[in-house]
């Protein structure tokens, strides 16, 4: 796909910055000046641009609250809400025609899934210490379990291993079928309007559920190394 | 029981029956070599995805029928009802996609398709 004109390829080189590097420093920029925007001319009534990022915010607010607790759920709302809107920001410059997502590029998805996994056990180690590996051992505990204990530590690793394989394959593995589905309908089919539509329209919905997905993934994966072992 | 182990030796009984058929054409196919690698590819492309439709189809109706259930019996909840079953279905889809980079891969990789 980087053969294709893009429309960054106005003010960047793509032999010497990749089409995915330049888009994705373009959804940051675009993030930043929304804060800053915003951040200039703050009312305790919002209206406006202001009001759509408290809803966002809210909700994100609400769901990491939920499932981390009070106590941490406030120190990790920054982390899933820049990754929600990040990844919606992304994925959604892959639908204008002229962009592309930086998120239908392994890199860029492996770079926000790995980091989601250090943290996790980084986060577990500082709040359980040494008794982190409980979470590990699996329900039984006792001398007699312990062929079981010893069972559930490998499959636990290989589950945890995991996960940040499969967080960054499913976001691309969906930027990429929504791609690819709209070129093959393109080439095909060009003149039957009413299937580009559906395809958009999916498309948009690919886009958001999978930003949504991978934030709640993140909450889930934070709340089950900081909660209390059982 | 009686009934399991007859139906267990009827099946073990065909297998045996059939094995040696599809190993005589694949000997003969290997004294042929005219069948290219990209043949096999393409067969195995579209039976991935196949396959994986296939379950993720099943899994899909199945959690949104209990999902309409559980919506018919206390409509006040259906707005967590349809949060989770958004995100149930986002992650069984994602297996239907692993099965498609395998596919896609397949056939860019044989120069098929782009």
């Amino acid at each position: 796909m980087g053969e294709h004109k893009m429309l960054m390829d106005l003010i960047v080189n793509p032999e010497v910055v990749p089409h995915f590097v330049s888009y994705a420093f373009l959804g940051s920029i675009l993030l930043i000046g929304l804060a800053l925007m915003i951040r200039g001319s703050m009312s305790l009534v919002p209206g406006g641009v202001q009001n759509v990022v408290e809803v966002v915010a809210k909700y994100i607010l609400d769901l990491a609250e939920e499932t981390l607790g009070h106590h941490w759920g406030r120190p990790f709302f920054p982390l899933i809400c820049t990754i929600f809107m990040y990844i919606a920001v992304c994925n959604f410059m892959g639908l204008v025609p002229g962009f592309d997502s930086p998120t239908s590029n392994i890199n860029m998805t492996a770079s926000m899934a790995v980091p989601v996994f250090f943290a996790t056990h980084y986060y577990g180690l500082k709040v359980h210490g040494v008794g982190y590996i409980k979470h590990f051992l699996g329900p039984m505990r006792s001398v007699i379990w312990l062929p079981m204990m010893m069972l559930m530590l490998i499959v636990e690793s290989i589950s945890h291993l995991a996960r940040p394989v499969t967080l960054s394959v499913r976001l691309f593995g969906n930027m990429i079928a929504k791609h690819f589905l709209l070129l093959v309908l393109a080439f095909l089919v060009p003149w039957l309007i009413p299937a580009h539509f559906a395809v958009f329209l999916l498309g948009i919905l690919v886009a958001l559920v999978q930003a949504l997905v991978f934030a709640l993934l993140t909450t889930m994966y934070l709340a089950g190394a900081v909660e209390e072992a059982h | 029981m009686k009934k399991f182990l007859t139906i267990a030796l009827l099946a073990f009984v065909i297998v045996c029956m059939f094995a040696p058929l599809a190993l005589a054409a694949e000997g003969a196919m290997a004294d042929g070599g005219s069948i290219s690698v990209k043949a096999y590819a393409a067969i195995g492309a579209g039976i991935a995805i196949g396959f994986a439709a296939l379950g993720t189809g099943i899994g899909m109706g199945s959690g949104l029928s209990k999902a309409c259930e559980g919506v018919a019996r206390n409509p006040g909840v259906s707005g967590k009802i349809t949060t989770t079953l958004i995100l149930g279905l986002a992650l069984i889809e994602s297996l239907c996609i692993y099965a498609l980079i395998v596919s896609l891969g397949l056939l860019i990789n044989q120069g098929i398709f782009f």
